[in-house]
């Protein structure tokens, strides 16, 4: 612990969210960008594109349904082990970040087992402007997919940096990335 | 800190998979294909909300995190609002 110094600021100036949780929220709004970006630029084109959509039919809704289930269940360990972490309970933290390495890592097998269908079927990100979409969409969420089970498996991994705070800021971001698949499934395979 | 109110993270799960099912029975029951789209967005919004309020922890954060979010979907929703006409009223 460091010696209060002369510097610190006054108590009523430290007060309100961390720097930490405000320089995630702040990254996060700028994937709100990034992927507001893209869904945006996909309904409009959607809108105003005739029939083209009709390519969605033949996604594999079972395996992207599945797939949500995964998605939604880690951001329930995650969460879980925020709350451990809280409470000062190590093997719940563990737990709860294994269990969410495990959702990531399954979520990413799946993804590859539609992408390898699809592929065989034809369905290639230059088979139509609703595969390049689609290709794009679901590619770029499953790298922030990766990116966030390799953040959490450090986490998993290093068990003194394993703080309630880190593993909140982990479990922001891989809620933000359960969100967004929580409006990609529907866009690409349910409409 | 450490002491304030969890959700109840399992409810919240509960509730989330109940939606899930709602937008996938939606899709297949047979009935008004626009009916059908505004369940699958109206649940799957629900849900966006369910995990920022609960598991981002939203509704226990001061203002400024809330503008942080608000401001940027705002942003986006000008970008689709804007590019609307260019596409949806050609031809």
């Amino acid at each position: 612990m460091a010696t209060p110094s002369a510097y610190a600021a006054p108590a009523g100036l430290r007060s309100g969210p961390s720097a930490a949780k405000i320089a995630v929220w702040w990254f996060l709004a700028s994937e709100i960008m990034v992927f507001g970006g893209l869904l945006a630029s996909f309904v409009v084109f959607r809108l105003g594109g005739g029939r083209w959509y009709d390519a969605s039919e033949h996604l594999g809704v079972t395996l992207a349904a599945v797939n949500t289930l995964i998605l939604l269940t880690s951001s329930l360990t995650i969460v879980q082990a925020f709350a451990a972490a809280e409470r000062g309970d190590e093997p719940g933290v563990r737990r709860g970040l294994a269990l969410t390495v495990l959702g990531g890592v399954a979520f990413l097998g799946v993804k590859a087992v539609e992408y390898s269908i699809e592929v065989s079927h034809g369905f290639v990100p230059s088979a139509g402007i609703f595969w390049s979409f689609y290709y794009t969409m679901t590619g770029l969420h499953a790298l922030h997919v990766l990116g966030g089970v390799v953040v959490n498996a450090v986490l998993l991994a290093a068990p003194r940096a394993r703080t309630a705070r880190r593993v909140e800021m982990a479990g922001l971001y891989w809620h933000f990335v359960d969100v967004v698949w929580i409006f990609l499934f529907p866009l690409l395979y349910l409409s | 800190m450490g002491t304030h109110r969890h959700p109840n993270y399992v409810a919240v799960w509960g509730w989330l998979v109940a939606l899930m099912a709602a937008g996938l029975a939606a899709s297949v029951l047979p009935g008004g294909r626009h009916v059908a789209v505004a369940v699958i967005f109206a649940t799957a919004a629900v849900k966006a909300l369910l995990v920022a309020l609960n598991f981002m922890h939203l509704r226990f954060e001061p203002r400024l995190i809330h503008a942080m979010v608000l401001v940027p979907l705002l942003f986006a929703a000008v970008l689709a609002l804007a590019l609307l006409p260019d596409f949806a009223m050609r031809r």
